[in-house]
């Protein structure tokens, strides 16, 4: 997928301007979030609840190595291949080498962010294989070329009139239709066949049980089904932060999953494989084949702010509790993870050189870190990158900062502890400021402060600062008292 | 061939200065463990009508068939496949439709795969299963797929109904849970059903049977 996290501000600005987008973003994420908050209520105990998920993903991220290894001898006594790919273009490699030994044309695909984050779509399309993603919403985004514009409902934004021309133009259907469940019975009918005739489906997987060698997945429609019980071989691709220890921990994850992305106590189906089908049943994959990404997680495990990010469970809670999402929507984050989620992810994964706007594209209202099921403190995480990006980090690829605002801050540090510099500069800044009032208010004063200027005034300036008032207050009253300012006191000088 | 980066990432990943485990806190309590069984088998019924399901209870073998009769007719079905687990193969369904006038078919009729998928996703119009499990707590069927239980046939055709004797109702996940994977046991694939296949990712529309089944219909035994 194509990565344009360098623009986010062009690409925000085009959808702040697009009335569809803003109309959609005035409900979705409203709606999403009083659904999650009245599924959490059906909890004995929220809080407690939320807490314990809190510690499982806390725990699972703090054992990884060790409880990756226990999943992996549990899958494979299961009867799975595993296989552990460093990067996108090793797990890429394998897929593609797999998917070539079982002579498939085509491969029928569950929602799955982590294989968006591979490329795997167009490494397999590169090798002549069709990759035909299964998800209703992320079927409509393939066919358009458009990245998920929500975790949850990645084409939800799309207008039908696209989707009608789209399916028409693409064979899905054949009499034009702007009704969304004729479109979606449209897209039933076309995938169908391919399930039907399928030889290998690729998912990802929510949530792999070390204790039981189990991979589990989550959904509403039943395309992942499918994709797990009708072709022969299956691939199921995690990154290698899914893991629990126990199943009773992946159960509790479940009840918080489904209630933070869709407001469901339970989704429509949830699926535990464990190994392909045994001896003499009739469906299920004969061969299951278990890929464990890497892909920059083990660098993140270094870092104590970065490991902690690897907690996430992809519910997407925190874009409907975002203010940021809520006005731009899922686009301008120009990868496979959008919000907040994306914001701390796809820095750590990809580096801040281009993803400088991203970590700063927050008002730090801490909104995600509270809905958050999994324990992640984005707020500070973002800062942690801004101050990473600031100081150069070779790690984190940070750009510094330019020469300008380098000299801006050195300037500001002389001014800010000199006092008498600061009153003086104060007293003319004041001058200069208010002599471009217009309407009671200062709304401009050169062209390199419009950035700040445009979507705020500042009142004018009093001519007296409150240093000033606070001399002539004392002055007022009798004689000198103990709280007169010190700047009125006085000084003995140092040296 | 590709290279298995196994070592490479364990390694790096071991050798990330280790961290405590954060302590867990109480185990949330799952209010539905203390209900007796009558309360239970209520909430069941309501999570799961909540869900978009269709419960009919029925006080026996004859009442069962003769409800199934009128479903299958109602929903206009002349061919269903039926699973062969214990609670559906002992009502042997196959010889009950040829006195009624549906013809209900079993895996077993298809030695060959791709005959079977072909019968499962274009011929029937009905899935008959049992369930291993129906948990309370949110209105969820448990399926544990075997040689007895193939996995397509509560997923491909337009409507599935499911035998539940209540005996099968329990609280919670983890009662089911910790049954099915006891002394070892892995089955190959456990499912948990919760109402009809759905979606909204057009428009935000809601609307019944994307893929899976548009109707799930429980007939609830005793």
């Amino acid at each position: 997928m194509k990565v344009t996290t360098a623009h986010f501000k062009a690409t925000a600005r085009v959808e702040l301007g697009n009335a569809r987008t803003q109309r959609f973003l005035q409900i979705l994420p409203l709606r999403l979030s009083a659904r999650r908050n009245a599924a959490y209520a059906s909890f004995a105990d929220p809080a407690a609840a939320h807490a314990y998920g809190q510690a499982i993903r806390g725990e699972g991220v703090a054992r990884l190595p060790e409880l990756l290894e226990t999943f992996e001898a549990n899958a494979r006594a299961n009867g799975a291949r595993v296989f552990w790919a460093a990067d996108s273009q090793a797990a890429n490699a394998y897929i593609v080498d797999l998917a070539r030994q079982k002579g498939v044309r085509y491969v029928t695909k569950g929602k799955s962010m982590i294989t968006e984050e591979l490329g795997l779509n167009e490494a397999l399309a590169a090798n002549g294989i069709i990759p035909w993603e299964t998800d209703l919403g992320e079927f409509i985004a393939q066919l358009l070329e458009r990245p998920p514009f929500h975790i949850v409902g990645p084409a939800i934004n799309i207008p039908v009139e696209e989707i009608r021309d789209i399916f028409i133009a693409r064979g899905v259907m054949a009499t034009p239709t702007t009704d969304p469940v004729t479109l979606g019975r449209a897209a039933r009918r076309f995938l169908r066949d391919k399930f039907r005739d399928l030889q290998m489906g690729i998912t990802g997987v929510n949530i792999a049980v070390a204790e039981t060698g189990t991979v589990i997945n989550v959904e509403n429609e039943g395309n992942i089904r499918f994709n797990k019980s009708s072709p022969r071989t299956l691939v199921c691709v995690m990154s290698l932060e899914k893991v629990v220890p126990g199943m009773a921990d992946a159960l509790h994850m479940l009840r918080v999953l489904c209630r933070s992305a869709t407001g469901q106590a339970a989704g429509a189906y949830l699926s535990f494989d464990s190994g392909p089908q045994r001896q003499g049943e009739k469906d299920g994959p004969e061969e299951l084949h278990i890929v464990i990404l890497d892909n920059g997680r083990s660098a993140m495990v270094r870092d104590a702010h970065t490991r902690e990010v690897l907690r996430c469970i992809r519910c997407g809670a925190c874009l409907n509790a975002c203010p940021v999402y809520g006005k731009v929507g899922g686009y301008p984050y120009g990868w496979a993870y959008s919000g907040p989620m994306g914001q701390v992810l796809t820095p750590a994964l990809r580096g801040l050189s281009d993803t400088g706007d991203l970590i700063r594209a927050c008002t730090l209202c801490h909104r995600c870190k509270t809905i958050c099921p999994a324990g992640i403190d984005h707020p500070a995480t973002l800062l942690y990158y801004r101050y990473k990006d600031v100081q150069m980090d070779p790690q984190f690829n940070g750009r510094g900062v330019s020469p300008l605002e380098r000299l801006t801050y050195r300037a500001y540090g002389l001014i800010g502890s000199h006092p008498g510099l600061w009153r003086l500069l104060g007293r003319a800044a004041r001058r200069v400021a208010n002599r471009h009032r217009r309407n009671g208010a200062i709304q401009r004063i050169a062209r390199w402060t419009d950035g700040w200027f445009s979507s705020r005034d500042l009142p004018l300036l009093p001519r007296d600062t409150f240093h000033d008032r606070w001399r002539q207050r004392q002055a007022a009253t009798a004689g000198p008292d103990k709280y007169a300012s010190p700047d009125a006191a006085p000084r003995r000088r140092k040296g | 061939m590709t290279v298995n980066d196994r070592e490479t990432i364990l390694q790096r990943l071991k050798a990330a200065a280790s961290h405590p485990v954060p302590p867990r806190p109480l185990l949330p309590p799952l209010p539905e463990m203390a209900l007796d069984a009558d309360r239970l088998r209520e909430v069941f019924v309501q999570r799961l009508t909540e869900q978009g399901g269709e419960v009919h209870p029925v006080a026996n073998r004859a009442a069962l068939l003769e409800t199934l009769g009128r479903i299958l007719a109602d929903e206009q079905v002349v061919r269903a496949m039926a699973a062969a687990d214990k609670v559906v193969a002992p009502l042997d369904l196959v010889s009950w439709g040829r006195q009624v006038g549906v013809e209900i078919v079993t895996p077993e009729a298809y030695p060959d795969r791709d005959g079977y998928a072909r019968a499962v996703f274009d011929d029937v119009q009905a899935g008959i299963t049992g369930a291993d499990f129906a948990v309370a707590e949110s209105g969820t069927l448990v399926l544990v797929h075997d040689t007895r239980q193939a996995r397509l046939i509560s997923l491909a055709p337009v409507l599935h109904i499911a035998v539940v004797p209540v005996d099968r109702i329990v609280p919670a996940y983890e009662t089911a849970v910790t049954a099915i994977y006891a002394d070892g046991r892995r089955p190959s694939q456990v499912t948990f059903i919760t109402g009809p296949s759905m979606t909204a990712d057009i428009q935000a529309t809601p609307f019944k049977g994307m893929h899976g089944p548009q109707k799930v219909i429980v007939l609830l035994v005793g």
